[in-house]
């Protein structure tokens, strides 16, 4: 049985208004509340019970799987490690996410330490959401690693999104590419009040004809602050490009690193940054179109990060 | 339906030596704009023909002097105000976003979310397709994509004034004629109050009244015949009076 606060955790990380259709493992203050599985997806608690591990049968197409987390205990502070093994030429949506509620002064947190393992041809869109709410003064972090893997041929699709109330996220996305894999990762961060954010990036581009677009948007409001870390390298004729765009309000400060390592002669890496307030011509031209200002910086942002 | 009345404009002139005398922009300009009128504005660059046009909409604030829109003084309302009240302004340089669509920024220019209306609007700047909609207003778009995308944001306000800076800048030769048909549409089926800021021939031709603007005062008022004698003056080379020593100098290579 849900209970409201859970249903208004999973609406936000999973946008789910009730238990999933399809396979499901949902978790709560560190232990399992409902698990589903399919006929093509299983779901087993790993050996040491310290998460589990979603096993996608080779040519598993159009099925989705939901793993939401929920932490709403004080001073609990949830660690999980996730393994998916995604089957040859699968294309699959795993939906992840984290919410914490946090009620008193105690801090709370989650490090959901996730593994793809992408067979050859599979695609899979992961999308992961992170939301931290709650009246409790308690500090809340959220510190996930992802680690992703991906075979020849293989494609991955990557929204990462945490837009508020998390004090302190630390978060590590790692991937390695098989030849004629490709990658797409997009991540969004708000933060703001004295909130931090620090995203590392490592992205090896093993095979031949790999290609990656990583894309970082950060809004720093307040005295929050944030920095990106993006790394890649490349070890064979590949494609890779990383695009990071922040735009600070406030006191907010920010840094954002960029870095191509290129270890073959035949790679193409390219990539882009800026930090900065909101373009006045931006501004104008939303104004114009009969917006106050407070409403014009309202729907760029929302926009900025959609 | 529009007056302008002895609008001044002045910025802090960054050459002055002690850093405070004011430099003249727009110098006590006076003009009453009819409605459902063709207006274009012209002049040598410099002259001050956007900053007149930015003083209109509230992108700059008058120095002195007052602007009055349907007889009520707006000269001290906010860019927003003066959209609600019913003046849109398309940029001679559109301002690019990060993720948002032309769907977006249509949807938010004319209040309408329907699908069908909004290909509406873009067809009448002469796009058709769909899947425009959903093209993204950063570098995506062209130098020319991006000018249609400012005119169909503009005329999606159905205004009752619709001011449009150097429309022309980044369109190709070919599609100035529509443009300029596109426009006089406008004016003619919506009975709107039109000023162009160009110094474009086939959009001063099509003008009911051109104002000359030089040195930020209105040199002349009127039609393509009268203006044209004084532009071809203006573009002949100013330096003339300088270069009449040549008699006097010799060269040697």
């Amino acid at each position: 049985m849900l209970s409201a606060l859970d249903k208004k955790l999973l609406k936000a990380v999973a946008n789910l208004e009730d238990i999933p259709k399809g396979a499901y493992n949902i978790r709560k203050n560190g232990k399992l509340m409902g698990r589903e599985v399919s006929a093509n997806i299983i779901i087993d608690t790993n050996e040491d019970g310290t998460g589990i591990i979603v096993n996608i049968k080779p040519g598993t197409v159009n099925e989705s799987v939901h793993i939401p987390v929920i932490v709403s205990q004080a001073g609990l502070h949830d660690v999980v490690y996730n393994k998916f093994i995604i089957g040859k030429h699968s294309d699959i949506t795993i939906v992840a996410g984290c919410g914490i509620h946090c009620g008193s002064s105690e801090s709370q947190g989650h490090e959901g330490i996730h593994d793809f393992l992408v067979g050859r041809g599979a695609k899979v869109k992961y999308v992961e959401k992170h939301v931290a709410m709650g009246a409790g003064k308690g500090k809340r972090d959220l510190s996930p690693t992802t680690r992703v893997f991906l075979e020849e041929d293989a494609h991955v699709e990557m929204e990462l999104t945490q837009l508020g109330g998390v004090d302190e996220a630390n978060r590590v996305n790692e991937a390695n590419l098989g030849p004629r894999s490709s990658l797409l990762i997009t991540e969004r961060v708000m933060t703001d009040f004295r909130q931090v954010a620090i995203s590392k990036n490592d992205i090896v581009m093993a095979g031949q004809g790999s290609r990656s677009n990583l894309v970082s948007r950060s809004v720093i409001k307040g005295n929050s602050s944030q920095d990106f870390y993006a790394v890649i390298e490349a070890n064979a004729k590949c494609f890779g490009h990383i695009e990071c765009d922040a735009i600070i309000m406030d006191n907010g400060v920010n840094q954002t690193i960029p870095a191509l390592k290129a270890n073959h002669p035949d790679v193409e890496l390219t990539h882009e940054a800026s930090i900065g307030k909101i373009a006045n011509d931006q501004l104008t031209k939303i104004m114009s179109l009969g917006l106050t200002y407070d409403e014009a910086v309202n729907w760029i942002i929302q926009g900025f990060l959609k | 339906m529009l007056e302008l009345k002895d609008v001044k404009f002045s910025v802090t002139d960054a050459e002055a030596p002690d850093g405070k005398a004011m430099r003249m922009i727009i110098d006590g300009i006076s003009f009453n704009f009819e409605r459902g009128k063709f207006y274009a504005i012209t002049g040598p660059n410099g002259s001050g023909k956007t900053t007149l046009a930015r003083l209109i909409m509230g992108i700059n604030p008058t120095t002195s002097g007052s602007i009055f829109f349907e007889k009520k003084n707006i000269t001290t309302l906010s860019i927003t105000d003066r959209a609600r009240a019913g003046i849109a302004y398309a940029f001679q340089h559109p301002a690019r976003f990060k993720g948002i669509t032309c769907r977006d920024l249509l949807s938010i220019a004319s209040g309408k979310t329907d699908e069908d209306e909004l290909v509406e609007i873009i067809k009448r700047v002469g796009i058709c397709s769909y899947d425009f909609l959903d093209k993204h207003v950063n570098s995506e778009l062209s130098g020319g994509e991006i000018k249609k995308i400012e005119l169909a944001t503009t005329i999606a306000r159905n205004p009752k004034l619709a001011i449009y800076d150097e429309p022309d800048t980044g369109i190709d030769l070919w599609t100035i004629e529509p443009m300029v048909y596109l426009l006089k549409k406008e004016q003619e089926k919506y009975n709107t109050t039109t000023i162009v800021v160009s110094h474009n021939r086939t959009f001063l031709e099509a003008a009911d009244s051109i104002l000359l603007i030089r040195d930020g005062r209105i040199a002349y008022t009127g039609d393509m015949k009268g203006v044209e004698p004084i532009l071809m003056d203006l573009s002949l080379c100013p330096f003339g009076e300088f270069l009449e020593g040549g008699k006097n100098a010799e060269c040697f290579r």
